[in-house]
């Protein structure tokens, strides 16, 4: 998955401790239900601290629909909503999974410290 | 953020890009506190998107929109050749078969008549005359809604005015051994006018007729930007 790496940071973004892919944290937001942009943006600066510019979750959006991971829902408004497709949810599950390995390992490898 | 921003802001976007997501973004946008970060977050985007453009992002286009763009010598060319031979055929028809019904021992249709078969023989009349006219607006029309620059157009609207200024239509009832009259069109310059050919000033009337509503339109379209 390709990251994207301009995020707007909050206001004590230290530098590091952020998660900042931003079509990860679409999908991760889009897992617990259809939402339209805005929605996405506090749902994932309440998930994760990382407030994603609206360029910045657009730009995923475009990449993760036409790779078929996600997908728009009837317009509300002008807002359209978008959710995760069976496909989206697979790659997701196996990002998270590498994620928890990889983390898994890193907080070993700091406890032997 | 300032509704104007905004829409100045999606516009810095790819086209395809626009065509796809510019409504919704631009009611982001809107809903949003706005400010320098976020200005600079989205021209940044946009700059990255005509850079790395999206991957297999296409505009949903109709077929029609999609000729227009792949074909347009077929949208504008070919296609405004066959109505207008379309409606010279029907027109033809019109002159043909009013003039075996209403007409049947005179060698020519062109004789002064009223009643229904004046009203019968004015319908073609009407197609004949106004077909170039009306394709000529629809070229504009088509170009208009298609936002296409005036190149292709221009052809389509040069070669429906020749052939509309050019066209002459002959009746013979001799012309055939059976005697059910002959209709036969062709093209030709006509005798000159204060030293203008006949056929190419009836073509410069109706290249200015159908060309006006599309020049009204983009000096409509330049005055708005303008202003």
């Amino acid at each position: 998955m390709r990251s994207t790496r301009r995020v707007v940071a909050g206001e004590n973004d230290p530098g590091m401790g952020h998660y900042s892919d931003p079509p990860l944290l679409v999908l991760a937001s889009l897992a617990s239900g259809p939402k339209h942009g805005h929605a996405m943006i506090e749902d994932i600066a309440s998930i994760c601290g990382t407030r994603l510019g609206p360029g910045t979750l657009y730009g995923a959006i475009a990449r993760l629909e036409q790779q078929g991971w996600i997908e728009p829902l009837p317009p509300e408004e002008r807002r359209r909503p978008y959710r995760i497709t069976a496909e989206g949810a697979r790659v997701l599950r196996a990002k998270l999974t590498t994620l928890r390995q990889f983390t898994k390992a890193g907080l070993q490898r700091l406890e032997a410290l | 953020m300032n509704d104007r921003l905004a829409h100045l802001l999606v516009r810095l976007y790819p086209r395809p890009w626009r065509g796809r997501y510019g409504a919704e973004f631009e009611a982001l946008l809107r809903t949003g506190r706005g400010g320098l970060r976020m200005s600079a977050n989205v021209a940044w985007s946009a700059f990255r998107e005509h850079v790395f453009p999206t991957p297999g992002l296409r505009i949903e286009q109709s077929p029609f929109q999609s000729w227009c763009v792949r074909a347009p010598w077929a949208m504008f060319g070919l296609a405004p050749l066959l109505l207008l031979a379309a409606a010279y055929f029907v027109a033809c028809f019109i002159l043909w078969s009013g003039w075996n019904i209403f007409l049947p021992g005179t060698n020519t249709p062109f004789v002064p008549i009223d009643g229904l078969a004046n009203l019968y023989f004015q319908v073609g009349r009407l197609i004949y005359f106004s077909a170039p006219i009306l394709i000529g607006w629809a070229i504009g029309l088509v170009a208009r809604r298609q936002r296409l620059k005036a190149a292709w157009p221009a052809v389509g609207w040069i070669l429906i005015a020749l052939i509309g200024g050019t066209a002459q239509v002959r009746a013979s009832r001799t012309a055939v051994l059976s005697g059910v009259g002959h209709i036969r069109m062709g093209f030709a310059l006509g005798p000159s006018v204060h030293g203008i050919p006949d056929g190419l000033f009836h073509a410069l009337v109706i290249l200015s007729l159908t060309v006006l509503p599309y020049l009204i339109w983009r000096l409509q379209k330049t005055h708005s930007v303008s202003s």
